[in-house]
């Protein structure tokens, strides 16, 4: 069992070493207290098949938690330790200087990447990271911490420090590779933190812009192939930044900033006939872009064209007899792919799970009252 | 060069130039949140062992990052953690550090992450890694990258880290020349593979040695319109000819020979489902169809029990909305749009 950032698409399933057995037949319900279990599971202790991912562990902690959240399970979680262990990953700059000096200081991904303070009280060896503080963020929300109380200038001033003269965004000052994925990590932080002084919003939309492929949909990068996560990044990011409306498709809206004819066919040729959506022209189904490019539909205004029948059909050979979801049909399940299942669930409305905001791919706290 | 004697199955604890090393744990701090199992303690199997020794190998790595130790001891404990554990942006990033500060030999380097690549190709740090190298190296390192590329993509030809790096390269050190070969060299082994369309289509734009798109467009309509007419329920070809017309719908429109493929897949009443996609859309795009067309569309569907509406784009739609019944509900909505795409 392996699993990524949130945005690690396309990834292979890692086989255990131990070798793995076929579950049996597909359940023919959504089965809410089994993922309840899984999720529950892991967030008590997780198997040492992810000790690869340690670097990713606030990823984690954001899939089972928000995975409780969207289950209607979140009394499973105190929600005061969660906040305090959260905020302990916060890298914090000395002085006002320090947020020009190149590095982010937003949240470390895991100790791995975060040391003890030397005796002036610094931080060294600082490594904050976009996807990391992406998930600090939504999982303070998710457990009602208000965000708004922490210190978001140097957050986004230091952000400013990733960007890059094209628009897009390296995630980590150490060095790496530039793509929508964190394009979009900057854009959801800056939404969150009801401040969009962290970027060069012109830059970042003439980036994203340049990532939407011949045929509609969007590639991680300019040139690249289109693909379900590129697009959901992209799409989701404009929305995000108020360059696109909210349900397009009702608006009769003669000209957008993207090619809307061209992406929504695109969206809607990924359903494939066994019922599930494809990453990719001609790949197979694979439960996450449910969710990925379901999402994508659904901000447009187009999820009411895609046939929820199938979709579910397909989702529940996804299902696993133990709890969460698989990336294809009856294999094991892992915890990115049990997420997306569930946020999957969630689009298709079924009954239990609380709706989705489908730009932050996560509970829709606004829809329930919450601010 | 570093030493291929520390094959990371040693633990760092018994080899004697970590003896004045005190690995630095990992505080986890109070109560902390998804704990992971990492097996340290119960009886030792083989498995077991290799567990125990990556969590003992990454304090050793802390403390050398935390002192920022650069020395060739550093760089032989990267290799070692970056066989454990790829993901470790933090480890490949020290060991760029490394390799710049003890002048090593790039090429060696390049060796190095192509054995990481062979279990571990869908890996973003390794991709990025290959890049600072290659950068550094230049066009000597030119004909390697691709043949490396063009290595992974034979076992796996859709694998998006290796395509997004083989459009680096041909961008920062060139190799255009035999690109488009190799694009149709993938898509004679299998004309369904999306990756290569792509593919050529960045070459066909983007490539200093080809004319652009609108010299090229001639030539790769007919390439498009033959792998249509071999399999014309392939989505990639289909989209491709759509995108030779990007920002010029007009010449679209007026290219007969598109229009016509579309009637001949129709005619064979086989696998039609794309072009009549296709045909909506030009006809969106202000396609003036002769009646042939009209004839070749309902053919299959005249009866007294399916009265057909005049106007062709509206018959389009209602014949998709049966033969493309997945997607019905859209074809049901395009159809109240029209005219409008």
């Amino acid at each position: 069992m392996a699993t990524r950032d949130p945005l690690d698409f396309d990834v292979g399933v890692e086989e255990d070493e131990d070798g793995a057995p076929s579950p049996s037949s597909p359940l023919s319900y959504f089965e809410r207290d089994r993922h309840v279990a899984f999720f529950g599971m892991l967030y008590d202790l997780m198997p040492y098949h992810y000790q690869s991912q340690e670097i990713n562990r606030l990823t984690l902690a954001f899939f089972t938690i928000s995975g409780l959240h969207l289950l209607k399970a979140l009394d499973r979680v105190d929600k005061d330790r969660v906040a305090s262990w959260v905020l302990s990953f916060r890298a914090h700059p000395i002085n006002q200087a320090e947020l020009k000096n190149g590095q982010f200081y937003g949240f470390h991904g895991s100790r791995m990447s975060q040391f003890p303070p030397d005796e002036n009280g610094v931080s060294v060896c600082n490594a904050g990271h976009l996807a990391s503080t992406y998930c600090a963020l939504a999982i303070l929300k998710t457990v009602g911490f208000n965000i708004l109380t922490i210190d978001k200038e140097s957050i986004l001033i230091s952000m400013r420090n990733l960007q890059q003269p094209d628009g897009s965004f390296m995630p980590v000052h150490l060095g790496a590779e530039t793509d929508l994925r964190f394009v979009y990590c900057a854009a959801a932080i800056c939404f969150m933190l009801e401040d969009w002084s962290g970027m060069d919003r012109e830059k970042t939309k003439d980036y994203i812009l340049n990532c939407q492929s011949y045929d509609g949909g969007f590639g991680l990068m300019p040139g690249l192939e289109s693909h379900g996560g590129g697009t959901y990044c992209a799409v989701a990011s404009l929305r995000l930044m108020g360059y696109i409306e909210d349900d397009l498709l009702s608006k009769n809206a003669t000209s957008s900033i993207i090619n809307v004819p061209l992406l929504l066919d695109w969206c809607m040729q990924r359903q494939a006939i066994d019922g599930g959506f494809q990453g990719r022209a001609n790949k197979s189904s694979d439960t996450c872009y449910a969710f990925w490019v379901g999402a994508v539909l659904r901000i447009l205004g187009g999820y009411k064209f895609i046939d929820k029948i199938a979709l579910r059909g397909f989702l529940l050979t996804c299902q696993s007899e133990f709890g969460g979801f698989s990336k294809y049909p009856r294999e094991l399940p892992d915890l990115y792919h049990s997420y997306y299942g569930c946020t999957a669930f969630s689009l298709l409305e079924e009954p239990g799970l609380n709706p989705l905001c489908a730009e932050l791919g996560m509970t829709d706290l606004a829809a329930l009252g919450i601010l | 060069m570093e030493s291929s004697e520390d094959d990371g199955e040693e633990p760092l604890s018994r080899i004697a130039e970590w003896r004045d090393v005190t690995p630095l744990p990992q505080d986890d701090g109070p109560n902390p949140v998804v704990p992971i199992a990492y097996k340290e303690k119960f009886r030792e199997t083989i498995l077991q062992k290799k567990k125990k020794e990556f969590r003992k190998t990454m304090n050793y790595f802390r403390t050398i990052y935390k002192a920022d130790e650069r020395s060739p001891r550093s760089l032989r404990l990267t290799r070692r953690v970056i066989h454990l554990n790829p993901g470790n942006y933090t480890v490949w990033h020290f060991r760029r550090f490394l390799l710049e500060a003890l002048n090593s030999d790039l090429d060696d380097e390049l060796d190095f992450v192509q054995r990481i690549a062979n279990s571990n190709s869908k890996n973003y740090q390794l991709w990025h890694h290959r890049r600072w190298v290659v950068e550094r190296l230049g066009t000597n390192a030119r004909a390697k990258e691709l043949h490396l590329i063009k290595s992974i993509l034979s076992l796996d030809a859709k694998n998006y880290y290796a395509r997004s790096h083989r459009q680096w390269v041909l961008q920062a050190v060139g190799g255009w020349e035999d690109e488009l070969d190799y694009c149709r060299q993938l898509l004679e082994e299998y004309i369904f593979n999306n990756s290569a369309w792509n593919q050529r289509y960045f070459v066909e734009t983007r490539s200093p040695f080809l004319g652009g798109l609108t010299a090229m467009r001639a030539s790769e309509v007919r390439y498009s319109v033959e792998a249509i007419l071999s399999i014309p329920n392939n989505e990639c070809p289909w989209r491709y000819l759509l995108g030779l017309y990007k920002d010029d719908i007009e010449s679209l429109v007026n290219n007969r020979e598109v229009s016509s493929e579309c009637l001949k897949v129709i005619n064979t009443k086989n696998e039609y489902i794309l072009a009549l996609k296709m045909l909506l859309d030009l006809l969106c795009y202000g396609f003036q169809p002769c009646q042939e067309f009209g004839d070749a569309v309902v053919a299959p569907w005249t009866s007294d029990a399916h009265p057909l509406d005049p106007d062709l784009a509206t018959t389009i739609c209602d014949i998709l909305e049966h033969v493309d019944s997945l997607r019905a509900s859209y074809w049901i909505w395009r159809k109240n749009k029209l005219p409008v795409c």
